[in-house]
């Protein structure tokens, strides 16, 4: 027992350092500017004002890491906590049309009502997931349980792709925001400013926290439906409580940096294989990797055609698609 | 008077399964339910375990409607074995024993002594103990089936519901697992199982329900309702009862 918990908190300590060297190698590369991994650091905690690299550390690239690392976060809590609920290995927001229905929200009320500001996308993007989100669960009959994995999937797709019709549509009728939403819809991190982290932090604080207390109970919907009501998990406050955070982890991400996707699928597997299947265990681990994970995208999408920019959503697709390809074929449907 | 249903009708999908059934569950004793196939033994016994909701009727725990009894704290009064289970995949079987004690852990799922205790003793008692920290998913069926069931005991509960606990069993497991439902009795715990050999039941109940067709058709002890006509009107099996030389209870031979 002492040797499992030493070896938990060893792989949590090295994968922290991992986070750490990589949003410090995300502080300083890919620069128009030369920033050196000193004024990297430097920035951080002893600042010179007169040194146009650290401002550039400090007032750009630091808020950028950090928003990367909440949106990581969020988005592998919401795919454990997604594949807990349904019990499904395939569930994660970008499947399950919460993305795109979150996208479509979001697009709708920065091109029609542009007014409403930061506040309002973000609540657009959460009721646009909600909605999206409960049209699969009712179309993949994701309640009744069994094992209709392949259904909700199917819901997903369908969903996804109607959702990205009307966000098309919306984006035709309002030209001139277009080009702003497009990049957005990618899921890009080049415009998260310290504005960005400030309306992030407490939704994103709140959902980490909710999914960690979440955690032993999706420890029982692993035994399936029967067996959790019968060890006194209310299944039906459990599954509204899971969507509810899943929708605040998820919107809050979506309408800070646009629609990512592929985090929420991938980094659960890794942090399974990582840690075992106790979620007390393997979620903290996931949130970790998933803040890695967008982190490295968001470096390595500076450098591929540099200087100009790819959206970091599309190198996290060129890495969750295969995946997903070999996760339908490892598992029959 | 503390398990009961009233009326009760219950099924999937607008199919009634169980149809107006009013049962008074006897306590502290082993009871069986036996019944041909589809006869509605397992959905009455998920039905009066809270896990399907009725679609007429109540089931009543101590004099209150089961659906308006907490979750966690019904959990503490009745534990259900299920028919069949799922193969978790990664789970250790002394993680999978552990996660029976929900019902009363502590802050996020903490483990208390107490609970470590009865998990060992029920490890011991379901003859576990060896296989603590194999994974659920590389065990036979019978053993599966005997770590589900240290999962259910560990719950500690005054009612047990069983449904087909011998299934996938080798006869020794199952002669072991009557004699421990019988030490659990004794302990004063209410045990109702879903049984398909009759005589087992016969053997070790103290009170058969026989079921078909959603209702129910007699209820007594093995004596009472064991009879030719019996046999032949729910199982439609021409058969004759003998007294078991052994256990002086009825035994019924087919012809």
């Amino acid at each position: 027992m002492i040797s499992l918990r030493f070896s938990f908190f060893a792989q949590c300590l090295l994968l922290l350092l991992l986070l750490f060297a990589c949003s410090w190698i995300s502080l300083f590369s890919w620069s128009v500017i030369t920033v050196t991994p000193a004024d990297a650091l430097h920035a951080l905690y002893n600042m010179n004002q007169d040194s146009i690299a650290q401002h550039i550390v400090h007032d750009l690239r630091l808020p950028r890491v950090l928003v990367g690392i909440m949106v990581g976060a969020n988005l592998a809590a919401a795919g454990v906590i997604m594949q807990g609920l349904t019990q499904n290995p395939l569930a994660s927001p970008s499947v399950l049309g919460i993305n795109a229905g979150a996208a479509l929200g979001m697009a709708s009320v920065s091109t029609i009502a542009p007014w409403f500001g930061l506040l309002g996308s973000s609540i657009a993007a959460i009721i646009g997931g909600g909605i999206a989100w409960a049209f699969v669960m009712l179309l993949g009959s994701a309640w009744r349980g069994g094992n209709e994995h392949g259904r909700l999937v199917l819901a997903g797709v369908a969903i996804s792709a109607l959702c990205a019709a009307l966000t098309k549509a919306v984006i035709i009728i309002a030209e001139d925001q277009a080009a702003g939403v497009l990049t957005w819809l990618a899921g890009s991190l080049t415009d998260a400013r310290w504005q960005t982290f400030d309306s992030l932090w407490p939704v994103c604080l709140i959902g980490l926290l909710g999914a960690m207390l979440i955690a032993p109970t999706l420890n029982l919907l692993q035994l399936g439906d029967d067996n959790a009501r019968n060890l006194g998990v209310s299944l039906m406050w459990v599954k509204l409580g899971g969507s509810f955070l899943v929708l605040l982890l998820v919107g809050s991400a979506i309408s800070s940096v646009g629609a990512i996707g592929f985090v929420g699928l991938l980094v659960p597997h890794m942090a399974r294989m990582l840690a075992g299947q106790d979620h007390r265990k393997f979620l903290p681990i996931a949130m970790i990797l998933g803040a890695c994970l967008v982190v490295l995208s968001d470096t390595v999408s500076r450098g591929i055609i540099y200087p100009a920019e790819t959206p970091a959503g599309a190198i996290l697709a060129l890495i969750g698609a295969p995946f997903f390809i070999y996760l339908v074929r490892k598992r029959t449907l | 008077m503390s398990l009961s249903t009233h009326n009760l009708s219950v099924g999937y999908h607008d199919t009634a399964i169980v149809k107006q059934v009013d049962l008074t569950i006897p306590e502290g004793k082993i009871i069986a339910l036996l019944g041909p196939n589809g006869c509605g033994k397992s959905t009455l016994l998920k039905a009066m375990a809270r896990i399907l909701s009725p679609m007429d009727g109540q089931v009543h725990w101590q004099g209150q409607n089961l659906h308006g009894i907490a979750s966690k704290k019904l959990a503490q009064q009745l534990a259900l074995l299920p028919q069949t289970q799922p193969i978790p995949e990664g789970i250790k079987v002394k993680d999978l024993v552990a996660y029976g004690r929900s019902p009363y852990t502590g802050f996020w799922g903490r483990i208390s002594k107490e609970d470590h205790d009865i998990i060992t003793q029920v490890m011991q008692e379901t003859g576990i103990t060896e296989l603590a920290e194999q994974l659920v998913s590389e065990l036979s069926g019978g053993q599966r089936q005997r770590v589900w069931l240290a999962m259910t005991l560990a719950q500690d509960t005054p009612y047990l519901l069983l449904d087909e606990p011998t299934t996938y069993m080798d006869l020794s497991h199952q002669v072991e697992l009557m004699h421990l439902l019988r030490k659990l009795n004794l302990q004063g715990k209410t045990i109702i199982t879903v049984l398909h050999d009759i005589n087992q039941a016969a053997r070790y109940c103290d009170h058969l329900i026989v079921m078909k067709k959603g209702k129910i058709v007699t209820q007594g002890s093995p004596d009472s309702v064991l009879t030719q006509r019996l046999l032949k009107e729910v199982f439609s099996l021409s058969a004759q009862i003998h007294q078991d030389p052994i256990a002086k209870t009825p035994m019924c031979v087919v012809e």
